[in-house]
């Protein structure tokens, strides 16, 4: 028993000395062991239990308080020594520094992004229960149809996994009393939206059931951005009244900063304010839909679940009423979670820019081991002589470790500045992708994590260079520096090809990106985006009721604007192409069926957006008349109902027919639109996606009037002040906004690619330059090491242009190796780009082959330097030198 | 070799100086300083073998104490043992912390916190 207890004790106190420095056990554990042995035996002798429990807390107190200061001392001299040795070796550090820098900044700054949009939990409570909930008809192509109110009520009384169902839709509305008449965007939502979301008002109170029962006084809930930039954070706001479509509201609170799904609004009210829901038409028609609906599901219910329970309501909606889900459209109704629906478009580019910032920070790391590994062939006497003196292995290993975790503190520091400095920049590019961009922060997670990166550089090239240094020493200690200095440099040449492998691949990402994105400013838009200046016009709905009161009010609008100096022509229509707007919210859509043209059984029908147009949208836009006739003055509500379709329709409807003449419905036969004429094709939804099938209609007898368009001879913004008095001439409660050129929105549509594409190039150039600048310092390592071989070659009689030959070849080798692996490594990553592309295959030859031979043409050049000075070695002096 | 000086080295820990003062009269290994320490103060100090060995380190690595060359007659040697000595430098640093607590004693005799023991 007595036997027992001692060996455990005893094995205890072997276990807790291994928390001594690894050196100091060298020396001292044996002994420390045996003391303990007779410590613990005259304890026991003397005072039993009580003895050894004394004898344990003392030993314990010991060691806990000598180890950490024994490492500590350690850390102390390392670090002095570090310091000396950075300060000796300047230029190594400041380069080892800076990569760091980069290295560690991109990754810090790309992470925070990444942690914001697709890492963090949605800021509602519960946030995983939310979910987006849309009616899809996948064979015409509609992947969000949208819901209409009677499709509200059914999904709402008929599921059984959903603990609220809400609807939404944004409409832009006139407010008056606050300044000029002011157009803001107003969310339509049910009264327990923001419950459903669990979000509280800062101010004031949210909705309630009663601001939704029919005839409630009009209320408004103000978003936080608006109430901050608009009325200057007012404490008072609550209670203030303003007028918008001839109705008092009041708005009763302010919502807390959070991000807004689908759209940023203004304002919001609920849905029995927004005059367009509440007419007959939306409250009885069940295919007029317009709304988006949010769900929570149940807690304890799946995702899965929900899905099956949505799915038979529609199965029981498809059966009830056959009409309005035909059966050849694919009908279905379709859920996500809300997180995946709010940060989907940004995924993919997320994706690959956190993996290029990885990449780069490997390079980074290699190319930080390789200068350390070349600094140590001149270190290598050194640190022979200290292991000679009896510095172990595991204390150098230490000792390269704290100077790599030096360099790495020092590089993510800064690293950690330049991510802080460039916030602004991809805070802005997110926002682009995801409403989720201002919760973007260098918070405790992104400083964990480049404190987790710093020390995985630090490891990472502190091992490379201790495992290098352990051969290296090794052999120099049995047979001098030779055998050392070839192991070190096959080390080295490991690293760089790594190294020009990942920057191959860096290279190849930026190359497609960057094709991409040429061969999108290469491609036609249909239409001539210079010089035209945009300008949303919000009409006062209540004052002119009719559709025929609008358009006559959008032609004076026009005409007002003609007589502008500088102005070449002017229109009105519902949107233009590449609006940002239009990218963002999608078009609504109109089926039609086409006279003369019977549906097949099962073949879907003509599903398209109608946009209105007045006579001069398309001189305006340079869109080119293909056939019949735009647009006339005379076409108006008393005349034929025309359309004007695009070269698609045609191509796809009346391929060996005239279309003009040919007529549309919309309503199975109730009403006929009749074509007049055929215009170019135009990508209206992005450069970078196909023309879809497009009809147009007259201002004058489809109102929807919302844009006006000015072709100028000058720049168009120039005349942006002119042509905003030009308006409020024709009246003063005209809301103007989004005022733009639309080069500018062109442009603008441009920007995520380009943004995309600039940052894979930096990257990619900066793995380009650390691998072009590995290759060439090693050759010149090499040719330095290898002087008296090189001279006793020239002796014997080999040519310089041979020597040239062989140093430029060792280098081309590296250089090729690493392409190769680049190469098949590219092949098999570069599909992830796939979604990013336009009209560029992963695997581009092109690309691939054209990078090839930048990387190769710059490994040349850097290789020539060493090269021509081995060539020119004086045999004399080389054969004298050590 | 450059003589060191000893009073960068001072004040030393009390562990320090009893080891320095438990190898004063030859040298000893690690056990028998810890047996000398606690015997020489009546028990009061009773040095952890981590602390010990911690103390031996910094004591060897500023040349104040070595490895003694020497071992016992065979038979009474463990060989697990090791057996330290004090340097000169250990002996002068020793000296120069007993006489500077030496001086203290005296001043707190002058502040006559205490009287001076009688001599017998």
């Amino acid at each position: 028993m007595a036997r027992q207890k001692a060996s455990f004790s005893e094995r205890m106190f072997s276990a807790l000395v291994r928390i001594f420095p690894f050196d100091f056990q060298t020396n001292y554990a044996g002994e420390m062991a045996g003391v303990f042995r007779e410590q613990r035996r005259e304890a026991e002798e003397r005072g039993g239990i009580a003895g050894l429990a004394r004898l344990w807390a003392e030993t314990l107190a010991g060691i806990f308080r000598t180890a950490p200061r024994e490492h500590w001392e350690i850390l102390k001299q390392d670090c002095v020594y570090a310091f000396r040795m950075m300060r000796k070796n300047l230029g190594f550090t400041i380069i080892a520094i800076l990569t760091l820098t980069l290295g560690i900044g991109a990754n810090t700054a790309i992470f925070s992004v990444v942690d914001a949009v697709l890492l963090k939990p949605l800021p509602y409570p519960h946030g995983e229960q939310l979910i987006f909930v849309r009616q899809q008809a996948p064979k015409i192509g509609m992947d969000d149809l949208g819901f209409s109110v009677l499709e509200i009520n059914d999904y709402r009384q008929q599921n059984h996994t959903l603990s609220n169902l809400v609807e939404y839709h944004t409409m832009s509305f006139t407010l008056f009393g606050h300044g000029e008449p002011e157009r803001i965007r107003t969310g339509v939502v049910s009264w327990n939206y923001f419950d459903m979301f669990g979000i509280k008002p800062i101010l004031g109170r949210a909705f309630s059931a009663a601001d939704e029962q029919m005839g409630a006084p009009a209320v408004l809930l103000l978003s936080y951005e608006y109430w901050k930039n608009s009325f200057h954070a007012d404490p008072s706001i609550v209670g203030k009244t303003f007028e918008m479509n001839d109705k008092v509201h009041t708005v009763i609170g302010v919502l807390p900063p959070v991000p807004q799904y689908p759209d940023e609004n203004e304002a919001y009210m609920p849905t029995v304010a927004c005059p367009f829901r509440g007419s007959k038409m939306m409250m009885e028609g069940r295919d007029h839909r317009m709304m988006e609906v949010f769900a929570r599901v149940k807690p304890g219910v799946s995702l899965l679940q929900a899905k099956a329970d949505l799915s038979t309501i529609a199965g029981h909606l498809q059966s009830e009423y056959p009409k309005f889900y035909p059966a050849e459209t694919g009908y279905g109704v379709a859920s996500s979670p809300l997180r995946e629906q709010m940060t989907q478009g940004a995924r993919p580019t997320l994706v690959v820019l956190l993996a290029a910032a990885g990449f780069v920070l490997l390079i980074a790391c290699a190319n930080v081991a390789n200068l350390t590994l070349s600094r140590m062939a001149r270190r290598e006497r050194e640190l022979a002589v200290r292991t000679a003196l009896g510095a172990g292995r595991s204390r150098l290993l230490r000792q390269l470790l704290t100077e790599s975790f030096i360099l790495a503190s020092l590089g993510g520091a800064m690293g950690l500045l330049l991510a802080y400095d460039s916030l602004g920049l991809l805070t802005h590019f997110a926002a682009r992708l995801t409403p989720r961009a201002n919760e973007i922060h260098l918070d405790i997670g992104v400083l964990a994590f480049t404190l987790a990166a710093a020390l995985g550089v630090s490891v990472v090239a502190g091992t490379l260079s201790a495992i290098a240094a352990r051969h290296g020493l090794s052999l120099t200690l049995k047979e001098g520096s030779a055998g050392a200095g070839h192991q070190r440099n096959f080390m080295r040449s490991v690293l760089i090809v790594a190294q020009v492998a990942f920057s191959f691949v860096l290279l190849i990402g930026a190359g497609l990106m960057l094709r991409s994105l040429y061969r999108m400013l290469q491609v036609n838009p249909g239409f001539i985006p210079q010089r035209v200046l945009a300008m949303r016009l919000t009409f006062n709905w209540s004052k002119h009721k009719t559709g025929e009161e609008i358009a006559l009010q959008a032609k004076q609008v026009i005409e007002r604007a003609r007589t502008e100096p500088d102005v070449l022509s002017a229109a009105i229509s519902s949107t233009y192409p590449l609006e940002p707007e239009l990218l963002s919210a999608g078009q609504s859509t109109t089926t039609f069926d086409i006279e003369g043209h019977p549906r097949q059984s099962g073949e879907p029908p003509l599903t398209t957006n109608v946009a209105s147009a007045s006579p001069d949208y398309f001189k305006t836009l340079g869109i080119p008349l293909l056939r019949g006739r735009v647009f006339a003055d005379t076409d108006d509500q008393k005349s034929l109902q025309v359309v004007v379709i695009n070269e698609a329709m045609q191509k796809h409807y009346f391929l060996n027919e005239d279309p003009i003449g040919k007529r549309l419905t919309p309503n199975e036969g109730k009403d006929w639109v009749t074509i007049v004429g055929v215009v170019g094709d135009v990508r209206e939804l992005g450069l970078d996606r196909a023309p879809a099938v497009e009809v147009y209609a007259p201002v004058a007898q489809n109102a929807d009037a919302r844009t006006l368009l000015v072709r100028t001879v000058v720049d168009p913004l120039a005349l942006a002040n002119r042509l905003r008095r030009a308006v409020h001439d024709v009246d003063p409660d005209i809301a103007i906004s989004h005022i733009r050129s639309v080069e500018d929105a062109r442009n603008q549509s441009l920007e995520t690619p380009r943004l995309t594409a600039s940052l894979l190039g930096l990257f990619a150039g900066l793995a380009l330059l650390i691998a072009v600048a590995g290759i060439g310092g090693i050759m010149a390592l090499s040719v330095s090491q290898r002087i008296r071989e090189i001279g006793i070659r020239i002796t014997l009689g080999a040519q310089p242009s041979g020597i040239l030959r062989m140093v430029v070849g060792q280098g081309m080798l590296l250089a090729m190796l690493g392409v190769g692996i680049g190469f098949v490594g590219a092949l098999a990553i570069t599909r992830v780009l796939k979604s990013l592309l336009f009209e560029v295959t992963p695997t581009d030859p092109a690309t691939f082959v054209g990078v090839a031979v930048v990387l190769i043409g710059a490994a040349l050049i850097a290789t020539l330097v060493p090269a021509h000075r081995a060539a020119s070695v004086d045999p004399n002096v080389a054969l004298r030198c050590e | 070799m450059k003589k060191k000086d000893a009073e960068p080295y001072l004040p030393l820990t009390p562990a320090m100086f009893h080891i320095l003062l438990a190898l004063a009269d030859g040298e000893k290994h690690g056990y028998a300083i810890l047996k000398e320490v606690a015997r020489r103060t009546d028990g009061k100090v009773q040095l952890s073998a981590g602390t010990l060995y911690g103390n031996l380190a910094r004591l060897e690595g500023s040349g104040m104490i070595l490895e003694s060359n020497h071992r016992p007659e065979f038979g009474l040697d463990d060989e697990r043992r090791r057996y330290y000595l004090l340097t000169d430098f250990g002996r002068e640093v020793a000296m120069a912390e007993a006489r500077r607590m030496q001086e203290a004693v005296e001043q707190a005799y002058a502040k006559k916190l205490f009287r001076k023991p009688e001599v017998v």
